[in-house]
């Protein structure tokens, strides 16, 4: 693979990781690369085959195809406990038979760690995952919050070369999730370690991670920035399931100058920036909070009913009878203009370059 | 369940406790004090006797060597057949319950007939080993005790392989997993790991293998014959044969503290070694 070879390897770098159960293809040549001391999220939805890329870096699983580079070396033929890649299993995993501590000590006794420095390390990480109170309790007599507290330290006590976690916080409520986000997010940047974070919610993508990597059906779709993510989603499946967003179907018409597309749709001439042959179907998307009440010049406007009006605290929805599957939406940080109220008829706009644009299948 | 609906099930419990008392707790009473009655009433002259002839210790020795070794070759085949059992999916869970539950439906006595045959001078273990040249010539198993040995744990291998496999089924797969990801190798995960966890299991399964093989009669009057004797095969011949109700007696009577002491280690050890799981 030469191509390969002219770039210099990140820190993981997955290649064209493939895996099939059967006549299912679960992974269909995945390419990930993430760089030291970064933290990525593997967003998309259940059953996309995120566990299984995970269980494939940390060598439980077999890839059919491609290579796994860690820190410039190829783990693809390492059996899990010669490759330094920690995981923390969605179920926890802690060992019922031992004490919160000697789960932390684990690895470390099977690394052949000196016993004099074991202690000091494992009551060094269960300080940092505040459970140092809990040391000699038996891990089956813990919460979830703490299990997972627990389960981070063991897996960081070996100091592995990257940390994987699977989706570790979807048993806990929501309060406390928001609490251990914040925590591991802060924890693993002080110790600087590389991690990959699996989830399906794309709240706790986007609160977390330096990049994402959205994911569906065996493939990433996108891997950038939560910000990149959220304003030029790549795909209409990342605009979909990243946020919230106003989609129309609708065909090119024309295409003007530099990439400038006139597309016909259900509410009229909508103007965007692309490049799709006249002719072609396209989905047009719109985020909530680049919508604003009242016509503008130099920008798409179209006319709506107002259909509910949802008051979010900080926030405030407003929601259009659109006609098609899903209502328009304008979100908006600050206050509606006076005396609106749900049937009443209001232009709306958003700008050109607000308007993303992706390829449709011809069913309009 | 509320104590007051506990207390009116535990009727549902009476004919069983009924009938065991009748056929069960009774006899064995009768049996007890036969053991300590002499002709001028309680004595305790039948233990003294017995334990003072060399005889007696020798057939104590066989009974508890001849169970060891057998509990011994029972866990050390039926552990990884445990473990394939509980990995195993599908077709092959399902065939493999089977092998092992199907045999349980043919009497001891076929079965030890059946290892008559098998253990014979020209029987298919003497001339499998002469033919890959492990053995010289043909030799008997028949009526030793190596005979016995692999008769005995062929019948009683179920016992040590079902409780085996019904702990180790409920352990999660990712534990190992976790312990590779931790840098466990695959022996390390086996002895810290999995082996802890099986613990109640095995325990269980020694027990039942262990207290059968001390009290098993028809397998070694078959296999092994009249030269040498256990203290089941002893009291059998002392109640059967000799008509000594006085020896049968108190052979039965140390057999049940054997047993008895066994159910109760093990429970002891289990209570132990899962307190501390
Ligand atoms: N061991 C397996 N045998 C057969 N199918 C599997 C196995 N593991 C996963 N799959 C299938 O692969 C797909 C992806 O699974 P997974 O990687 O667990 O998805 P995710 O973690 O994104 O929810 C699912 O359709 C699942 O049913
Ligand atoms: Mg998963």
């Amino acid at each position: 693979m030469p191509e390969l070879i002219s770039h210099p390897a990140a820190f993981l770098d997955i290649r064209r990781a493939s895996k099939s159960f059967g006549a299912g293809k679960v992974l269909d040549g995945v390419d990930l690369a993430v760089e030291r001391g970064e933290f990525v999220s593997l967003l998309g939805p259940s059953g996309c085959g995120k566990t299984t890329l995970l269980r494939i870096v940390a060598g439980l699983l077999g890839a059919d195809q491609g290579h796994v580079m860690l820190d410039g070396a190829d783990i693809s033929a390492k059996p899990p406990h010669h490759r330094d890649v920690g995981v923390v299993f969605q179920s926890y995993a802690l060992f019922p038979h031992l004490t919160v501590a000697e789960n932390v000590a684990f690895g470390l006794h099977a690394k052949g760690t000196e016993k004099s420095s074991i202690r000091p390390i494992v009551a060094k990480f269960l300080d940092l995952v505040h459970m140092s109170a809990f040391a000699d309790r038996s891990v089956k007599a813990l919460s979830g919050g703490q299990q997972q507290r627990v389960a981070v330290a063991r897996a960081l006590a070996v100091g592995p070369k990257l940390l994987l976690l699977d989706e570790p916080f979807s048993a806990l409520d929501r309060k406390l999730r928001e609490t251990m986000q914040i925590e591991l997010k802060r924890l693993l940047r002080e110790l600087g370690t590389t991690a990959v974070f699996v989830t399906h919610d794309q709240d706790e993508a986007l609160i977390m991670s330096d990049r994402i990597a959205v994911m569906n059906r065996g493939l990433i779709e996108q891997l950038a920035t939560p910000d990149t993510i959220y304003r030029r989603p790549a795909t209409a499946f990342a605009l979909e399931f990243v946020g919230l967003s106003t989609r129309l179907r609708g065909k090119v018409s024309a295409m003007e100058g530099a990439g400038e597309l006139l597309i016909d749709t259900a509410f009229g001439s909508i103007r965007a920036n692309g490049n799709h042959l006249p002719g072609s179907s396209v989905l047009i998307g719109v985020r909530p909070e680049r919508m604003v009440f009242g016509a503008r010049d130099g920008a798409n406007t179209v006319a709506a009913a107002i259909q509910d009006i949802v008051f979010q605290g900080s926030r405030i929805q407003v929601h259009f009878v659109s006609g098609i599957d899903e209502p328009f939406l304008l979100e908006t940080g600050g206050e509606l203009p006076a005396g609106l109220a749900p049937g009443q008829q209001v232009p709306l706009s958003w700008s050109i370059a607000d308007t993303l644009v992706y390829p449709a299948g011809p069913s309009a | 369940m509320s104590g007051a609906r506990l207390d009116r099930m535990i009727w549902l419990a009476l004919p069983a406790v009924a009938y065991l008392a009748v056929v069960y707790a009774l006899p064995l009473l009768w049996l007890l004090g036969r053991s300590v009655t002499g002709p001028d009433g309680f004595t305790i002259a039948q233990f003294t006797a017995f334990f003072a002839d060399p005889f007696s210790w020798r057939v104590m020795g066989n009974t508890l060597r001849i169970a060891f070794w057998v509990t011994l070759l029972s866990l050390v085949i039926g552990y990884p057949v445990a473990i394939a059992m509980a990995r195993a999916r599908g077709l092959m869970q399902v065939m493999l319950l089977v092998a092992m539950i199907l045999p349980l439906s043919i009497g001891v006595v076929v079965k030890a007939f059946a290892w008559q045959i098998v253990l014979r001078r020209d029987g298919v273990i003497s001339q499998g080993l002469v033919a890959i040249g492990i053995w010289a010539e043909p030799q008997r198993l028949l009526f030793t005790e190596a005979g016995l040995i692999v008769g005995a744990t062929n019948v009683f291998l179920p016992f040590m392989i079902l409780p085996i496999y019904s702990v180790v089924k409920l352990i999660d797969p990712r534990l190992t997993e976790a312990g590779a990801t931790l840098g466990a190798s695959p022996f390390y995960r086996f002895r810290k790991i999995l082996l802890p966890l099986a613990l109640p299991g095995i325990v269980s399964g020694s027990a039942f293998v262990f207290s059968m093989a001390v009290s098993m009669f028809v397998i070694p009057s078959l296999l092994i014959g009249d030269r040498f004797q256990t203290l089941a095969t002893l009291t059998g011949r002392s109640y059967l044969l000799m008509r000594n109700e006085a020896l049968g007696s108190t052979t039965a009577v140390i057999l049940l503290v054997i047993a008895v002491s066994i159910v109760v280690l093990s429970t002891w050890l289990s209570k132990r070694v899962g307190r501390s799981l």
